[in-house]
């Protein structure tokens, strides 16, 4: 019988050290099914800072699941730019809580294209406001060809490449790691 | 509720990368744990794949999802057990950024939410994050290592216990309490169990004897998650994972899964350790409210764009496993018209 940490693995194979019984599952194996193949979990072979922050949270089983969302992916670089230490503090154990927060904040319901974005953008005379699956609000623009998305403190994230379809949604490459604010 | 900030001096100033601000209060987790609870039936109408459905209607307006808190009590390296107060203190006082409440707004027309500015709120502490408390009441915050709302108990911090024990009967009072919002279709009433709120909590009572089957927290807090390595909070043990979410996610195997704020966890049977986050979700829309200023943007799945796609007489949006028909003009949730998932 096949384990679900098994085919977890598998599914999220970017993300997680397999091959030890111990692992957690990371996703159930209805939900692998679901998911497919290609999914934002294995989508993150440019993105080391981004899956190991999401294994750490925990949300390695969320990219590999069903979805769809859609996944505004900092780059590692993007990480870089955070305060000295601000990630590492994320990282432990006790900022797991914040890690998943500022993570699901590049979370956002469905599937979007850049060209939903635009289309949005167009209607909404120059800016249009795009839900975070973790409740918070991003604010979509142009500047110039490419989109920018930033977030309630004025950060700016600019769409690098756009459009990377997965099997459970789409990964949009941003700039800069966004950070939610209630 | 929490404020937290990216406190790393100047630099961080420097950058304007401000800022993990303020978090939605304090109100998760579950006190002590003696022991398992017996598991519960699965409620509603199993889950999975529905065909199509069409939901119109007398819906009234979304009072709201979620209620994201979140905590942070641990001791000696290991995250500690919470729980969730009674969200009755809490009604129509959620404190939020105007920047981010759109979503709040649509969803809970009856409760005013607003943000505190939160930059005379924060706080420096070389490099660290830290998470302040955002004092509703002026009084609030983290007391003794428990979020607002919950009391230090021997065995963690524990709620009030306002809510209506397991086993009991429903109040009279909440009879008619029909859930609302994205509830209203992630727990549907079927010939076993049916679904009530009270506002703080939401309760499945078993048709047969009308008893209290599962209840979980009414949540409505953004970005707040319970933290792997916690526990999930014991009192509400029970599988609860959304009907739509019922075949990926089933109890019996390997592992348990447990809804809760805005996320559907994997916990570990033996344990009850939150092991990972299988799924966010968002339930931003409900049949019956508007449609959130935040959705402006199309975001149907690609499978189901040619059938689902945006004219003059109708929009679609995607969220939590279903698409939503609305109408353009007027941006009223007019029907759950597929289900996805």
């Amino acid at each position: 019988m096949t384990k679900p940490w098994m085919l977890g693995c598998v599914a999220a194979l970017a993300l997680v050290a397999c091959g030890k019984q111990s692992e957690p599952a990371a996703t159930s194996v209805p939900a692998a099914e679901k998911a497919g193949k290609e999914t934002l979990a294995t989508g993150l072979g440019n993105n080391a800072r981004l899956a190991e922050a999401a294994r750490a949270a925990g949300l390695e089983a969320t990219l590999a699941g069903p979805g769809p969302y859609t996944l505004l992916a900092p780059s590692d670089a993007a990480f870089d730019k955070l305060p000295a230490g601000a990630l590492d503090t994320l990282m432990k154990p006790e900022g797991r809580a914040e890690l998943t927060a500022v993570l699901s904040h590049h979370i956002l319901p469905g599937t979007i294209l850049a060209a939903d974005l635009g289309k949005a953008i167009d209607a909404g005379k120059g800016k249009a406001l795009v839900a975070t699956i973790g409740g918070g609000t991003l604010t979509a623009t142009r500047d110039g060809e490419r989109i920018v998305l930033a977030d309630a403190v004025g950060t700016r994230a600019i769409v690098t490449a756009a459009d990377q379809e997965r099997s459970n949604g789409v990964l949009h490459q941003v700039d800069s790691v966004l950070m939610p604010t209630q | 509720m929490f404020k937290w900030i990216l406190a790393a001096g100047a630099a961080a100033l420097a950058l304007s990368t401000p800022v993990l601000a303020q978090q939605g209060g304090g109100n998760k987790g579950g006190g002590g744990k003696p022991e398992k609870a017996a598991k519960a039936d699965h409620g509603g109408g199993g889950g999975g794949k529905q065909a199509r459905i069409e939901r119109g209607g007398d819906v009234a307006p979304a009072r709201g999802n979620r209620a994201r808190s979140e905590d942070k009590a641990r001791t000696s390296g290991k995250v500690e057990r919470m729980a969730l107060p009674s969200r009755s203190e809490d009604r129509g006082r959620i404190v939020r950024d105007g920047k981010d409440s759109v979503r709040a707004a649509q969803r809970k027309p009856e409760k005013v939410e607003k943000r505190v500015a939160k930059a005379d709120r924060d706080t420096m502490d070389s490099g660290r994050m830290v998470r302040l408390d955002d004092d509703r009441r002026g009084e609030r915050g983290l007391i003794d290592g428990c979020p607002p709302g919950l009391a230090r108990k021997a065995n963690g911090c524990l709620p009030p216990g306002r809510f209506q024990k397991l086993g009991s009967a429903l109040s009279p009072a909440f009879a008619s309490r029909m859930l609302d919002g994205a509830y209203q279709q992630w727990y549907r009433d079927d010939e076993r169990f049916f679904y009530r709120d009270d506002g703080d909590y939401i309760y499945r009572v078993n048709r047969n004897g009308g008893l209290i089957d599962a209840l979980f927290p009414l949540a409505d807090r953004d970005f707040s998650y319970y933290p792997v390595g916690m526990d999930y909070p014991s009192q509400f043990d029970q599988y609860n994972v959304p009907q739509q979410f019922q075949s990926f996610y089933p109890d019996g195997g390997d592992y348990d899964y447990r809804y809760g704020d805005g996320a559907i966890y994997q916990v570990d049977p033996s344990t009850n350790a939150i092991q990972s986050i299988v799924a966010l979700l968002a339930g931003d829309l409900g049949v019956g409210q508007q449609m959130p200023v935040n959705y402006g943007a199309y975001n149907v799945p690609l499978d189901y764009r040619d059938r689902y796609y945006d004219t003059p007489d109708a929009m679609y949006r995607y969220n939590d496993g279903y698409i939503y028909q609305a109408d353009p003009k007027t941006q009223l949730i007019t029907a759950v018209i597929d289900a996805i998932v």
